[in-house]
C-alpha cells in the first residue's frame, strides 16, 4: 500500500506546513528541491501541492488522505472532512473593514439595517456574518485585490483576511469588526481517517507532541 | 462542422444518462442486492418521488431537496432519501399488522447540494428498514445483511471495505452526565467533524472531564481488538446512559461474532451519524480508493413519533452508483450477434435462444467485417451466420469463422 498522500497548500502557509510535517517525521525534503512539480513521491509518503482553496477539495474526494489548510478556507467551503488538529501557525483574522473616511457612514448603514455592499473572497463567511447580525449585505465576490474595491466605489466595505494589517493600512482601510480568527489545520478524508487510522493517528500524535514541545 | 446542440437538450447539471455497460452493471448489482434483501425476509416497497415538504424534518435534508409546488400551492419535495418516507409509510399504512416491519427499497433520490462537488443530483439508494424492534439483535442483523450484500458482490471485508461502527448515545450520554452545559456545543462540533472545536470547548471543563471529552471522539480501532471497548468502558465510568449505550454496542458485537469474524469492522466512538435522527448504533461503509461512504445506516428510535406511531427502528442505505464504482471488473455477459434478413435466420435465432444462448438478431444482410464492428459496439463476443448444417460462428475481435451445429454454440460461447 502506498504511503499517506498529503495535500500541501502553496503560498503563505507553505513553509509552516512543511515545518509541521517535517517535525512529525514526514519526508518533506523532496518538496524543497524543485518548486515546479505538482506531485512528489518520497519514502512512505506522497505530497501534492495545490492552491489553498483546493486542498479541501482534494481531501474531501479522497484524492489526498490528509491536508493542511487555513481555518478560513474550511469556514468558507464547509467541506465534509475531519478536522484533526490546530497547528497554531499561519494565524490571521477575518475582518470587516472600510475606508477610514467612510467607517462612520458604513456603521450607520449597518445600524439602520440598510443594505451594505461588501467585496470579499469569502462570500459564504460574509453572508453568514451579516445574516448572524440580522443585517443584509450585497456580496460582491472577487478573487484578489479586495482592498481595491472600496477605493474605486465597487463596494462600501470589505470582508477579508489579514495577518499584520499592513495592506489595510496602506490602502487607508480601518478595521470595523473581527469576524473570526484562523490558523492552519490538519484535515483528513473521512474514509482515510478510518481505513488508515493507524497512520493518520500517528501523524496527529507526532504533531501534537511537537506542538507541545515548542509551545 | 456539426451544428451545436441547443443547451436545453443536454441533461441538467448533476444528472446524466446512464449507458451500457454501466447501466447493466448498475441494474445487475441492484438485482443481486435485492435478492440478498429478500433472503433476509425484507420485502420491497415503492414510495412516491414527491412528498409533502413537511414529511422531511431534518434541516440538512430539507435544504438539500429540490422543491416544487402542486396546484394547491403546497410545497413538495423530491425525496432526498428514503428512510423518512418509509417511516411515514409504516405509520400510515401498516399500523394494523404486527411489528416488526422489515421493508426494503431501491429508489432514486434527489439532492441539489453536492452538485459540483463530485456528487450527483440524482442517485440510487438501495436499503432496508426494520421498524418496531429495539433489540440489538435487529441492529446486528441489518449490519450483517449489509456485510452479506457487499461480500456477495465480491468485496472482501477488511481488504476492500471497512464497516465503521459507532454508538450515538454513548458520547451524548457521557456529555449529558459530565458536562451538561457544554454538551450541545460539543455535539454540534462533532457533527461537523471538527475535533479542533471539540478541544476548544473542552478547555472550559474540569481537567479529568476535558480529557475524556477530547479522547472519546478519537477512540477508533478494530472491533476485534477488545481494548477499544475496554477503554470506552473506562471513560463511561459510572455514567448510566453511556454504560447502557456501551452494553448495547457489546450485544451487537456478540451477535455479529456469532455469524463470523469481525474482520473489517472498526469501532469509532466519534461517529454519531450525519443526521440528528440517529439515536443508537450508527455505521458507515468505506471502500478502499473511494473518499465517500458507500453505505450508511443506524438506529433512529425517535423518527416514527413524528408520524404519530412512536416505534424504534434501524436500517441502512447503499449508494448504488458508488458501490458499482468499487466492484471488481466483470466480463460482459455472453452475447451472440446473429446476422441475416432471411426467415432461416429468424428460425436459427429462436433455436439458439431455446438452447440457452443470448442472441441479438440483426435482421440485415451485413458482411462479416461490418457485423463484427457492430458486435463490438454492443459488447457482444461473437458473430454468427446461419449455415446449411448449423451456423457459421466467429469471435467478434477477429479470428477464423467455423461451421458448427447449432446445438454446439451454447458450449462454445457460455463459459
Amino acid at each position: 500500500m502506498r504511503g499517506l498522500r498529503v495535500a500541501v497548500p502553496k503560498g503563505a502557509i507553505f513553509d509552516d506546513a512543511l515545518a509541521a510535517l517535517e517535525s512529525a517525521g514526514m519526508p518533506v525534503g523532496v518538496l524543497r528541491e524543485d518548486g515546479r512539480r505538482l506531485l512528489y513521491r518520497a519514502e512512505g509518503a506522497e505530497f501534492i501541492v495545490s492552491r489553498p482553496s483546493d486542498v479541501p477539495v482534494f481531501v474531501e474526494h479522497g484524492a489526498a488522505d490528509v491536508g493542511i489548510v487555513g481555518k478560513d478556507v474550511l469556514d468558507e467551503q464547509q467541506p465534509n472532512v475531519v478536522e484533526l488538529r490546530d497547528l497554531g501557525t499561519g494565524a490571521c483574522r477575518m475582518i470587516l473593514a472600510a475606508p477610514r473616511a467612510k467607517v462612520d457612514e458604513v456603521r450607520r448603514s449597518i445600524d439602520h439595517a440598510e443594505v451594505v455592499r461588501v467585496a470579499t473572497k469569502f462570500p459564504n463567511i460574509a453572508r453568514r456574518y451579516f445574516e448572524g447580525m440580522g443585517r443584509q449585505a450585497e456580496i460582491i465576490a472577487l478573487h484578489g485585490s479586495i482592498e481595491l474595491a472600496p477605493l474605486v466605489g465597487l463596494a462600501d466595505a470589505v470582508v477579508d483576511l489579514t495577518a499584520t494589517g499592513t495592506t489595510l493600512r496602506e490602502n487607508d482601510l480601518d478595521i470595523m469588526d473581527d469576524i473570526s480568527s484562523s490558523t492552519a489545520r490538519l484535515i483528513a478524508n473521512r474514509g482515510s481517517y478510518r481505513l488508515r487510522h493507524h497512520e493518520v493517528a500517528a501523524l496527529v500524535e507526532a504533531m501534537q507532541r511537537e506542538g507541545e514541545r515548542v509551545g | 462542422m456539426r451544428e451545436k446542440t441547443p443547451r436545453k437538450f443536454s441533461t441538467t447539471p448533476g444528472t446524466r444518462d446512464v449507458l451500457p455497460p454501466e447501466s447493466t452493471r448498475l441494474l445487475d448489482a441492484q438485482a443481486k442486492v435485492l435478492e440478498r434483501f429478500r433472503l433476509h425476509g425484507f420485502r420491497e416497497v415503492i414510495t412516491p418521488a414527491l412528498e409533502y415538504s413537511e414529511v422531511i424534518e431534518e434541516p440538512k435534508l430539507r435544504d438539500s431537496a429540490f422543491k416544487l409546488f402542486n396546484p394547491d400551492n403546497q410545497m413538495l419535495l423530491l425525496r432526498p432519501e428514503v428512510t423518512t418516507p418509509v417511516a411515514r409509510l409504516v405509520a400510515q399504512r401498516l399500523r394494523n399488522s404486527p411489528p416488526p416491519y422489515k421493508l426494503s427499497y431501491s429508489l432514486p433520490v434527489y439532492r441539489r447540494t453536492g452538485v459540483g462537488r463530485g456528487q450527483s443530483a440524482e442517485f440510487r439508494q438501495a436499503g432496508v428498514e426494520a421498524v418496531g424492534s429495539a433489540s440489538p439483535g435487529e441492529d446486528a442483523a441489518t449490519i450483517a445483511l449489509l456485510v452479506d450484500v457487499l461480500r456477495t458482490l465480491g468485496l472482501r471485508p477488511g481488504t476492500d471495505f471497512a464497516l465503521v461502527l459507532g454508538q450515538a448515545a454513548f458520547y451524548r450520554g457521557y456529555l449529558r452526565g459530565a458536562a451538561p452545559d457544554a454538551a450541545s456545543e460539543v455535539l454540534a462540533a462533532l457533527a461537523d467533524k471538527d475535533l479542533v472545536r471539540v478541544d476548544e470547548v473542552s478547555r472550559t471543563l474540569r481537567r479529568e472531564v476535558a480529557a475524556i471529552v477530547r479522547e472519546i471522539p478519537r477512540l477508533v480501532g478494530p472491533a476485534a481488538d477488545g481494548s477499544v471497548m475496554e477503554r470506552a468502558a473506562r471513560y463511561a465510568g459510572e455514567n448510566m446512559e453511556a454504560t447502557a449505550a456501551l452494553e448495547n454496542l457489546g450485544r451487537i458485537l456478540e451477535h455479529l461474532q456469532a455469524i463470523g469474524p469481525l474482520d473489517g469492522v472498526m469501532l469509532d466512538f466519534g461517529l454519531i451519524g450525519r443526521h440528528d435522527y440517529y439515536t443508537g448504533a450508527v455505521y458507515e461503509v468505506y471502500a478502499s480508493g473511494l473518499g465517500f461512504t458507500v453505505a450508511n445506516g443506524g438506529r433512529y428510535d425517535n423518527l416514527l413519533r413524528r408520524f404519530g406511531e412512536p416505534m424504534p427502528a434501524t436500517g441502512f442505505a447503499i449508494s448504488l452508483e458508488r458501490l458499482i464504482s468499487v466492484l471488481p471488473e466483470e466480463e460482459p455477459a455472453p452475447l451472440v450477434v446473429l446476422v441475416g434478413a432471411s426467415v432461416e435466420a429468424t428460425r436459427t435465432a429462436a433455436g439458439l435462444r431455446d438452447s440457452g444462448v443470448p442472441v441479438l438478431h440483426l435482421a440485415e444482410d451485413l458482411p462479416p467485417a461490418q457485423a463484427a464492428e457492430y458486435a463490438r459496439s454492443v459488447d457482444a463476443g461473437w458473430v454468427c451466420y446461419p449455415a446449411p448444417d448449423g451456423v457459421k460462428l466467429a469471435a467478434a475481435d477477429g479470428g477464423e469463422a467455423e461451421i458448427l451445429p447449432a446445438e454446439a454454440v451454447a458450449g462454445r460461447v457460455i463459459s
